[in-house]
């Protein structure tokens, strides 16, 4: 499986996100990484309008951390627009509060006063080892902070991003979510010649947590299995009936690479954003066949062992009980 | 009976042996052949399709089209097809030849209304003169069975990361056409560039005893030297794809989808864009898109045509 040269270590991050079910899984491994192997160690968690909009996504960053149990971490608000764009929103997706399923918990945690952009700055200013930034909604927040503080380029070791796809979308036939809602963003990230790891719908798509996955769950018996198998399910219903055999674990692909890069397919493209045109805004062009002679800017997932992510993203559960 | 068949070509390698086989099939007839700034200007795509009369010796009605896209510049693909886009092999007209003067989209409208919808037209090359004849006279729509066309890519492109050479050159028309309300079928590079010509076959094409085998094996060669040289096993017979399909549709596999051509930005230009990956669906479905084929079934039966002739 393995094609690629990343081994796990451990980094300082920064989790960027528009929680959803599945950025708010992402942040479940994360969180259980940090406890445990310590390769996530997170400085920061911000929000960003996406799947919902700013306050609701902002909300329950706030409700997720009360569950995970994070007391110690900064959480701070971001972006309520993309940078030049009307925001879009996946409610069909996620529900009306962009985390529909089962009750959680009233924040206990409280926001930091100042922005996400703000609190990354600090972030990375205050850190001797470079910040891997992972980014699981629109790349708004990521792109102002270049916007603003250029003199911090050096100090992002790389941005680990769930968007796009090589050669085809999922909100529109050419475009995927992340992507469309901010391509101007996007743009600007994959130019910036910081190291990507993308994780686009072809890794994405496949990697599924099945039914019997979230049985396996549900029988962890601890508060947060209790509520991520329900989240699963979920997530699993809007899918299915697309014609999904599981829940499509789009945002955790996102942590589990920087985990364990071993289980997945990862290739090296020159990959643009086209922020234009009349169907492919939003689209991540990669140079699959080095059609421009381009140096590449993104490792793009295409694939992965599907029972060891399941193994794994099922074993964080556990480290909760 | 016969199906009543046009071409428009932009003749080209593979447009050559792919009016090759078309001359061949028994289930055909071939009422005209147009010819469109493509692969290389139009008066070599002109004059090399009527010189396949010469090959064939026949004496099907060749007609001159569009000297340019419809806005764009033209761009041409000389590295594989050659300076004169038939690979450099230069055959002489028909003795006695009859030219045709009419320009080829009101050559095509008038067959279409001949044979009273009955017509399919096969394009394997920029879709120019069909864009034109759809603008120039809309009611063509009905007096067309299908167009069969090699055009796009679901996935990777040749001429950049995301487009075919065809829809490349001329977007527009490539549009135009996929929104004419035609059945569509679209043979893209995901069925194409596994429809191959082994050095082999080329070989026994040469070895096989008639004039057509030899002028093949001759055409293929610079186009050969091109595919080997970027690590290809063979010499992509993209052209050939929807004559045979026409033939044989059972050595193929496609799925009906909705297509739409790019046309608004540098970045995606000419790139189809297909609902085949993904969640969001089109409203419509207006191409059957070819995907995969037998590639020993195709060579052999595109073998099997040029032996013939």
């Amino acid at each position: 499986m393995t094609t690629h040269d990343l081994k796990a270590s451990p980094v300082p991050m920064i989790l960027d996100g528009d929680p959803g079910h599945d950025d708010a899984i992402a942040w479940v491994l994360a969180e259980a990484s940090r406890r445990t192997d310590k390769i996530c160690d997170i400085r920061a968690i911000t929000t960003v309008g996406g799947n919902v909009s700013l306050d609701k996504t902002t909300y329950n960053a706030l409700r997720i951390c009360t569950l995970l149990g994070i007391k110690d971490i900064p959480i701070a608000k971001g972006a309520e627009h993309p940078l030049t764009a009307d925001l879009m929103n996946a409610p069909s997706v996620h529900g009306e509060s962009g985390l529909d399923g089962p009750a959680l918990p009233e924040p206990e945690v409280t926001l930091e006063d100042k922005s996400a952009v703000q609190l990354m700055t600090e972030v990375l200013k205050g850190s001797e080892e470079p910040v891997t930034i992972v980014s699981t909604g629109p790349l708004t927040n990521t792109a102002a902070l270049l916007l603003s503080h250029p003199e911090l380029k050096e100090k992002i070791g790389q941005i680990s991003l769930m968007g796009g796809g090589i050669g085809f979308g999922n909100w529109t036939p050419a475009a995927e979510f992340n992507i469309l809602v901010d391509p101007e963003a996007a743009d600007f990230v994959f130019r910036s010649g910081i190291p990507i790891i993308m994780s686009g719908l072809d890794v994405t798509e496949r990697a599924l947590m099945y039914p019997e996955d979230f049985e396996e769950i549900k029988k962890i018996g601890n508060p947060v299995s209790d509520i991520v198998w329900q989240w699963l399910e979920f997530f699993y219903k809007f899918h299915c009936e697309l014609g999904y055999a599981g829940a499509p674990m789009h945002d955790p692909c996102a942590v589990m690479v920087l985990l364990h890069p071993e289980i997945f397919t990862i290739k090296d493209y020159y990959v643009e954003i086209e922020t234009g045109g009349e169907y492919c805004r939003g689209a991540t062009i990669g140079d699959v066949r080095n059609v421009k002679n381009m140096k590449p800017n993104a490792r793009c997932v295409l694939d992965l062992d599907r029972e060891q992510f399941a193994k794994y993203l099922i074993d964080a559960v556990k480290v909760y009980s | 009976m016969k199906y009543p068949v046009w071409m428009d070509v932009d003749t080209g390698t593979d447009d050559a042996v792919a009016i090759l086989a078309l001359h061949k099939l028994d289930c055909t007839e071939i009422i005209g052949i147009s010819t469109v700034c493509g692969n290389s200007g139009l008066e070599n795509s002109y004059r090399n399709t009527r010189s396949l009369n010469t090959v064939c010796r026949s004496s099907y009605p060749v007609y001159r089209g569009a000297d340019k896209p419809l806005v764009r510049e033209p761009f041409h693909a000389l590295a594989v097809h050659g300076k004169n886009g038939l690979g450099d092999i230069i055959v002489p007209l028909p003795e006695n030849e009859t030219e045709y003067h009419e320009a080829a989209w009101e050559a095509l409208y008038k067959a279409a209304r001949e044979y009273k919808g009955k017509l399919k037209l096969i394009a394997t090359g920029p879709l120019t003169n069909i864009a034109i004849a759809f603008t120039e006279y809309p009611d063509l729509k009905e007096y067309l069975d299908t167009i069969l066309i090699m055009g796009g890519a679901t996935r990777e492109g040749n001429v950049t990361p995301c487009a075919e050479f065809n829809f490349y050159a001329d977007p527009e028309a490539a549009s135009i056409v996929l929104k004419s309300g035609v059945p569509i079928v679209l043979c893209p590079l995901d069925v194409t560039e596994k429809a191959l010509l082994s050095p082999e076959d080329m070989e026994e094409l040469r070895a096989c005893g008639n004039d057509a085998g030899k002028f093949v094996f001759d055409i293929l060669q610079k186009p050969w030297s091109f595919h080997k040289s970027i690590g290809n096993k063979g010499v992509q017979m993209h052209d050939s794809c929807p004559v045979l399909y026409l033939a044989y549709p059972e050595i193929f596999e496609g799925e009906e989808a909705g297509v739409v051509v790019e046309t608004k930005s540098p970045l995606t230009r000419g790139k189809s864009v297909t609902d085949l990956y993904s969640d969001k669906q089109f409203e419509f479905k207006n191409a059957l898109v070819v995907l995969d084929v037998d590639r020993k079934a195709f060579s052999e039966k595109l073998k099997e045509l040029i032996k013939g002739i």
